[in-house]
């Protein structure tokens, strides 16, 4: 087999995974404009005969999709806000210093990894309910204003900045916050970007910790808002379900069109420590 | 070290303190207080609105070994995990080696493939509650499109389980087919030069040098995919809520529904436990696995 047919062969390969990876996408937004015979319609129509809004009209009405996306946007903007500086800060002094008990606090630091919020919350509920967090905004931020693997993270990007530029500094009379604002930060900043967006990704699709805290209307999320947005719906009242799902999942998919280099250059950093 | 230098590092202690304080005091509240209550309460019986705690010793532990539901949803997530594992580091790596060829739209296929990824597994998982659809959903259109037997999906106990499977596959093949191709370019391209020079065929260059060179990375992908495979949740709670009879129940629903349904917080901090040593007996395997596979090139 030459050369030429062996990459013929390779991309047809490709070409076919990737139709069946996009089809659940591509036939949700079908779904979500076609007129209702189109979709119980055999057979299916793959094109819709016309494109109708009204899925989107009733998904519209039905919940408050635009109290959802505030509250997701609130929680990731927080969690992600303070993790990144709580995790710079710390990524800095583990790196940087040395100081008594530094391994031990590191490794406790990591070690929360091992313990996710699928194994703590029980007790951690139960801890929220005594502080009256439960329901409430600081109820969903709780276990995600620190982020471990941020400070991970950030201490292997600043061991790699030279200790000269940070002497210099200090002789040029700069104190350490400064220094770490002003002259660390800027020099890792792919580092932290790349974290940042991973951070706000997976604070935006949490589901298992904001549905076990959040019980208002009010405070649910996008995953939690979709989830039970699905629940009353029977057998074939699809249009408007799709067309829920695909109000929540726009925004990223726009912002992963934009932007897909980055963004899996940066989730792609979790599998190279 | 001289008198000067050290007394220069215990000036830094202040900000090396200082900088890690709000790290500490967020995990030692959120993370690592609620990881010592739940081995503390998994010992009681906890009755949250009366504010009671019951000392009980193993009963919790006792019960769940007699559990059969728990049993089976232990069960369902091991063979979660044994097929899931498995499954994506395969495909991933067959099409990481596809994509190490040189074709046209390549960025924008990878792209596709990397999709389902961003995209959160719950919206996701809707999607594919409506493919599964028995009567109008487009799996079994499809299959009635080329004339074969339509299949119950979620609806059998049988099926169920492999439904889910197949979604979960389709959600984490991107992630690990980027970390394997990230791999394979760091393979040095003269060693498949030196070994077609020697007469090797193709065959022969993947299982002597693309395996043995990508141990590191399947090691990892494999752990770190057992480990999520095990806290598995979101689609399981969406495409079937751990039904029909309790046939893709799995610990984290199961753990779930004891504590914030039936509101038994004791019993399913034992479960909680449970789940931690499953991750612990994977992390420790994942430690010894780190050493033996550190390759050099």
């Amino acid at each position: 087999m030459g050369r030429r047919t062996w990459r013929l062969i390779v991309f047809l390969v490709v070409v076919l995974g990737a139709i069946i990876m996009i089809l659940p996408f591509y036939w949700m937004v079908v779904t979500s404009v076609s007129p209702s015979p189109d979709i119980i319609a055999f057979p299916p129509k793959w094109i819709p005969s016309q494109i109708v809004w009204d899925h989107f009209k009733e998904a519209w009405e039905r919940a408050p999709w635009l109290v959802y996306y505030k509250n997701s946007l609130v929680v990731a903007t927080i969690s992600v806000g303070c993790s990144m500086l709580f995790g710079l800060f710390a990524g800095y002094a583990f790196a940087v210093y040395r100081f008594p008990l530094q391994t031990p606090l590191f490794l406790l630091t990591l070690g929360t990894l091992m313990v996710p919020v699928q194994v703590t919350s029980v007790a951690l509920y139960v801890f929220l309910a005594k502080l009256r967090w439960v329901d409430t905004y600081l109820g969903i931020l709780a276990p995600n204003f620190a982020s471990a693997f941020a400070v991970f993270l950030t201490r292997q990007a600043v061991q790699t900045v030279p200790v000269d530029l940070i002497d210099a500094a200090r002789i040029d009379g700069a104190g350490e916050i400064r220094i770490v604002l002003r002259v660390v930060a800027p020099l890792i900043k792919p580092v932290l970007a790349a974290v940042a967006m991973l951070l706000f990704l997976s604070s935006w699709n949490d589901f298992l910790w904001p549905v076990i805290v959040i019980n208002s209307e009010g405070l649910r999320t996008l995953p939690v808002g979709i989830a039970l947005f699905k629940d009353p719906y029977g057998n074939i009242n699809y249009g408007p379900l799709m067309a829920g799902t695909v109000i929540s999942v726009a925004p990223m998919l726009v912002a992963y069109a934009f932007s897909q280099r980055f963004m899996i250059r940066g989730i792609a950093l979790t599998g190279l420590k | 070290m001289s008198v000067w230098l050290r007394r220069a590092q215990k000036r830094h202690y202040f900000h090396a303190y200082l900088f890690i304080a709000p790290v500490l005091i967020a995990f030692g509240l959120f993370r690592v207080w609620p990881s010592l209550q739940t081995l503390y309460f998994s010992f009681f019986k906890v009755e949250l609105v009366r504010g009671r705690l019951t000392f009980i010793w193993f009963q919790n532990f006792i019960d769940l070994a007699r559990d059969e539901i728990f049993r089976q949803a232990t069960v369902n997530t091991l063979i979660y995990a044994a097929s899931i594992v498995p499954i994506t580091a395969g495909l991933a790596l067959v099409l990481a080696v596809l994509f190490n060829e040189r074709f046209p739209g390549k960025e924008l296929l990878k792209a596709v493939y990397f999709a389902p990824m961003v995209t959160s597994t719950v919206a996701a998982a809707v999607v594919w509650w409506w493919l599964y659809n028995p009567q109008f959903g487009l799996f079994n259109v499809i299959l009635k499109l080329v004339h074969l037997p339509p299949s119950p999906w979620l609806l059998s106990s049988t099926m169920a389980l492999p439904s889910v499977i197949i979604f979960s596959v389709w959600k984490t093949l991107g992630y690990n087919m980027v970390i394997y191709i990230a791999g394979l370019q760091a393979i040095p391209q003269e060693y498949y030069e030196a070994a077609t020079i020697d007469g090797a065929d193709a065959l022969a260059r993947f299982r002597k040098i693309t395996l043995p060179l990508l141990a590191p990375v399947t090691a990892f992908i494999l752990i770190y995919n057992g480990i999520f495979a095990f806290q598995v949740f979101d689609q399981v709670f969406v495409l079937t809520g751990g039904g029909p009879a309790n046939s893709t129940n799995v610990v984290v629903l199961e753990l779930y529904k004891q504590a914030f349904q039936r509101y038994r917080f004791g019993y399913a901090a034992a479960e909680a436990m449970v789940l931690f040593l499953f991750i612990l007996v994977i992390t420790v395997i994942q430690y010894r696995a780190g050493r033996r596979y550190e390759v050099s090139y």
